[in-house]
């Protein structure tokens, strides 16, 4: 589950009791030394355990939610429901339907039966958002996701047999039920750690991978549906928790207690102090309970609030009550406009922490070496046969096929427009096929989803670069090694630091990637590529916009990446001299047919295809 | 029958309203790429507006206009102020920019105004019905249906006939191809917004004269029924917007009206769901666009 137990489990862990005793100290200076309300610092315990939650669905997949109060909603009833004393809930909902009225847990049951609840409509709810073709940021996602809290809301107000509907709800007894702090607490430790653990997980580096680029990490073999589908049920059972613990603090829930307001608080807190990062997440707690008090009293006392003695009439026009709500408008508005990413973007105390030991301990001053060539572990022969491809009613591909074997590079050319890229996306399920067929081995890959044809050993490149643009260069090689270390077992496992030393990218592997400069840019994908142990490499135009000193240089990457991993190689070109240089065979394709194949001097001798190139009709 | 008859007539009315939210919605999609969840902002800002106007003695006639000029006003200043400072951003931005600024103008009339509603009188002929055969018809839908069908045919005449609206729907299609081929993309999204404003200021008249009052939140309704209709009609097309309008205005009266008694009062939580699930079997909405990316 984690890559790296010290990285992943060890510093994260030590990182998380940091952030708590930060947070916690916060707090009780507070209310210690600044005489501060309690029960201020109460509620963003609560409120922090709640942004936890939103932040490792919303950080991690990158999809915005407006719903995570709806799953509040849903556990704060069935919380309630399960809790509260048979006595008192006859008062409210004498004759709640299914017996409930007669239903009596404690609270700790009761909480864990809420997030049994809760994991089952989150569950339902994700099947929704993979069906809608949930990705970061799609709209439709977004949507369902507040239909959901419009959903709870109507429901529990409507329905007053289960919920006491919109006047009463159901209450423990007056002025909360929480006696002790100890709870609140636990479950703030709690999300911190399930937070940050997660974020390091497998599941949440994937999850990243597909935040920032959903295609390539479908070419990675990625699965961003199931990535999604984990990040959702973990982040609701956190917010459930969190949602719990909120009813039995106030001692009561009303249908507008989890609705369009603590949606708004939460999702501020969430990106002002930057939505990537469990440190941040918390930061934003602590700025905007902070700002929101300060709003709130300084439109109640103007200056006064400071003893300043200040004269405040001229700014009469700002210190008016309801204050704090301006404040929170501003803040969500100032910092989607100025600063997106929030405070902290993605910065976290572990990875910090994490860097700084590694410094310490003078771990990276040695260069690794870079690995040995591992030869092919099987011969099997990429086939595509007879491959079509309509758009409308142009004809991109027309019965193509190719053959090509573990120890080949084999090269596709053709002019614009001859359906190589298509053809490409067709052998990696970007494209389904109108008919024809793709088979690696002698398994049958026609129609296949992406993910599993990445698995299955088929990886490509892209010709208008995806990189993971937001994670490190290291992070983006890691990915494809994640996924290899399941899916592709029988391989020897890639060796991530020596691909990075073997693509001369070892210099700048804390970099992130979208910082790179092109040729760099080109070298990490094609790293990233070969870090799957694919049995095929497939390279889309790897020198497209190259230099011709770069593109020479580009013939030993490929070759050297592909023997590190054994890889056979397809690759699409229009530079000759690269083409030439690099291939053993060439396939020539013009309006999505074959005309050609043979030796790199052969095909270019083939009246065929000269008369494509040179547009004449019979070999010039 | 009759009952079927009547459902189409004050679906037709209840989806006017909703079909000219939507097509404000579905424009600025169109130019921006942008879910605007401050679209109900237009309602909020008139309401205040025609409260005013009214409780300095205005009459109707007068407001009407100038509902109409305050929705412009309006919907150009929160591009200018805003959502020009966050063009190409990612879907996450725009979303929680528009939402941002819902969120400002709520808190501005919270802050200035008061929390509590805001009554104004409405025009006396809102409630007057008459009967055809045993059909009983609000004179108010009557008018909402006409103007909705006006106002639609002059936004495509508009659409199809001006240099405006050909840059318009050249950067509906391809705003980058649009803006290669000289559009100038500072007007055409300024443009965008007015007729978004404008489309929004006629239904405001109408959400008024019915409503007869407004509150610092009035703009969340009418917001989500837009939004909500220009994405069951497929985001990216204005047609669709339209007909996402009518769609949700005649789901909510037929269901309002066939639901058991018990579960009546759940009608907003069934549309919701059933939007809900529309998304999940057909995520691109009743009339899609093509929005095949390159790779």
């Amino acid at each position: 589950m984690f890559p790296d137990l010290r990285r992943d489990v060890f510093v994260p862990v030590a990182a998380g009791l940091v952030l708590f005793g930060l947070f916690v100290g916060a707090g009780l200076f507070y209310q210690g030394a600044l005489g501060g309300q309690e029960r201020l610092v109460t509620f963003a315990l609560i409120d922090a355990v709640l942004v936890l939650g939103l932040q490792v669905y919303v950080g991690n997949t990158g999809i915005l939610s407006f719903g995570h109060m709806g799953f509040g909603a849903v556990a704060g009833y069935a919380f309630a429901l399960m809790a509260i004393d048979p006595v008192e809930k006859a008062k409210r909902v004498s004759d709640a339907p299914f017996g409930l009225t007669d239903v009596h847990l404690g609270p700790w049951v009761g909480l864990a039966v809420a997030v049994a609840v809760v994991l089952v409509v989150g569950a339902v709810v994700g099947i929704g958002l993979a069906r809608s073709g949930a990705e970061s940021g799609a709209v439709s996602a977004t949507v369902i996701t507040l239909a959901l809290l419009f959903v709870t809301h109507e429901v529990a107000r409507n329905w007053p047999d289960l919920t006491g509907g919109d006047r009463a709800g159901l209450s423990f007894r007056i002025g909360g039920a929480l006696d002790s702090r100890t709870p609140l607490y636990l479950a703030l430790l709690g999300s911190i750690l399930v937070a940050l653990l997660y974020a390091r997980s497998r599941g949440g580096r994937m999850a990243q991978a597909a935040r920032e680029d959903d295609l390539a990490a479908r070419a990675m073999g990625v699965n961003p549906l199931v990535q999604q589908m984990v990040a959702l049920l973990v982040s609701v059972s956190v917010v459930s928790v969190g949602a719990g613990l909120r009813v039995y603090e106030k001692g009561s829930i009303l249908p507008s207690d989890f609705f369009f307001n603590l949606t708004l608080v939460t999702l501020v807190m969430l990106i002002v102090g930057g939505r990537r990062s469990v440190t941040g997440a918390l930061l934003g707690v602590a700025v905007i309970t902070a700002g929101r008090e300060l709003a709130r009293r300084m439109g109640q006392d103007g200056f006064e609030l400071f003893g300043l003695g200040l004269d405040d009439a001229p700014l009469d026009w700002i210190f008016r009550e309801n204050l704090k709500t301006v404040f929170l408008g501003v803040a969500m508005l100032g910092f989607m406009v100025w600063r997106p990413d929030g405070l902290l973007d993605d910065w976290d105390l572990d990875r910090w922490l994490h860097a700084r030991l590694q410094r310490w301990r003078g771990r990276d001053a040695a260069v690794p070496a870079v690995p040995g060539v591992v030869s092919p572990d099987d011969d099997d022969v990429l086939v595509v046969e007879a491959a079509t491809v309509a758009f409308g009613g142009f004809r991109a591909l027309d019965g193509a096929g190719l053959e090509v074997g573990r120890h080949e590079v084999l090269g596709v050319i053709g002019p614009n427009g001859a359906g190589k890229t298509t053809l490409l996306n067709v052998v990696t399920g970007l494209v389904g096929a109108d008919s024809g067929r793709v088979a690696l081995g002698g398994t049958d890959l026609s129609g296949a989803p992406s993910h599993r044809i990445a698995r299955s050993g088929l990886v490509r490149t892209f010709q208008n670069l995806r990189l993971f643009g937001s994670l490190t260069v290291r992070e983006n090689v890691e990915v494809s090694a994640l996924v290899a270390s399941s899916s592709r077992r029988h391989r020897p496992p890639p060796d991530v630091d020596g691909l990075l030393v073997a693509a001369g990218l070892w210099d700048v592997r804390f970099r992130r990637a979208r910082e790179l400069d092109y040729g760099t840019s080109r070298r990490l994908e094609l790293a990233r590529a070969a870090a799957m142990s694919p049995s095929f490499l497939l390279l889309d135009e790897p020198t497209s916009g190259m230099s011709d000193a770069e593109s020479e240089a580009m013939v030993d990457q490929v070759r050297r990446m592909a023997g590190l991993v054994g890889a056979g190689v397809v690759v699409i070109d229009h530079d000759l001299n690269f083409i030439t240089g690099i291939c053993d065979r060439v396939t020539c394709l013009d309006a999505g047919q074959v005309i050609a194949t043979g030796t790199p001097d052969e095909v270019q001798a083939h009246p065929a295809v000269r008369a494509a190139y040179l547009g004449t009709s019979g070999g010039g | 029958m009759v009952e079927l008859l009547q459902n189409l007539v004050d679906g037709l009315g209840r989806g006017s309203i909703y079909a000219l939210l939507a097509l404000g919605v579905a424009v600025v999609f169109g130019v921006m790429h942008l879910l605007n969840f401050a679209h109900g902002e237009m309602i909020t800002v008139s309401g205040y507006a025609t409260f005013w106007a009214l409780d300095a003695g205005w009459s109707w006639y007068l407001t009407v206009p100038l509902i109409l000029v305050v929705a412009v006003l309006t919907s150009l200043v929160i591009e200018r102020v805003a959502f020009s400072r966050v063009r190409g951003a990612d879907q996450f931005t725009l979303l929680l920019t528009s939402f941002g600024v819902h969120f400002v103008v709520f808190a501005i009339f919270l802050l200035y105004v008061s929390a509590s509603v805001k009554t104004f009188p409405r025009p006396g002929w809102v409630t007057n019905t008459y009967a055809v055969g045993s059909l009983r018809i609000e004179v108010f839908d009557t008018v909402v249906i006409a103007v909705t069908l006006l106002t639609l045919v002059g936004t495509s005449m508009v659409l199809q006939r001006t240099t405006f609206g050909l840059s318009l729907r050249a950067a509906a299609a391809d705003f980058d191809t649009a803006r290669l081929m000289g559009i100038r993309s500072d007007s055409v999204i300024r443009g965008a917004f007015a007729l978004s404003g404008l489309l929004a200021g006629i239904a405001s008249v109408f959400w008024l004269m019915r409503a007869g009052s407004t509150v610092p939140s009035a703009g969340i309704d009418p917001m989500l029924k837009g939004v909500l209709a220009a994405l069951i009609g497929g985001l990216g097309s204005l047609r669709g917007a339209v007909l996402g309008g009518f769609a949700l205005g005649m789901a909510e009266v037929v269901l309002r009206s066939r639901l058991p008694d018990s579960v009546a009062s759940l009608t907003e939580g069934v549309v919701f769901l059933l939007i809900a699930l529309l998304f999940i079997f057909r995520p691109q909405g009743l009339v899609s666009v093509d929005h095949a990316e390159r790779v």
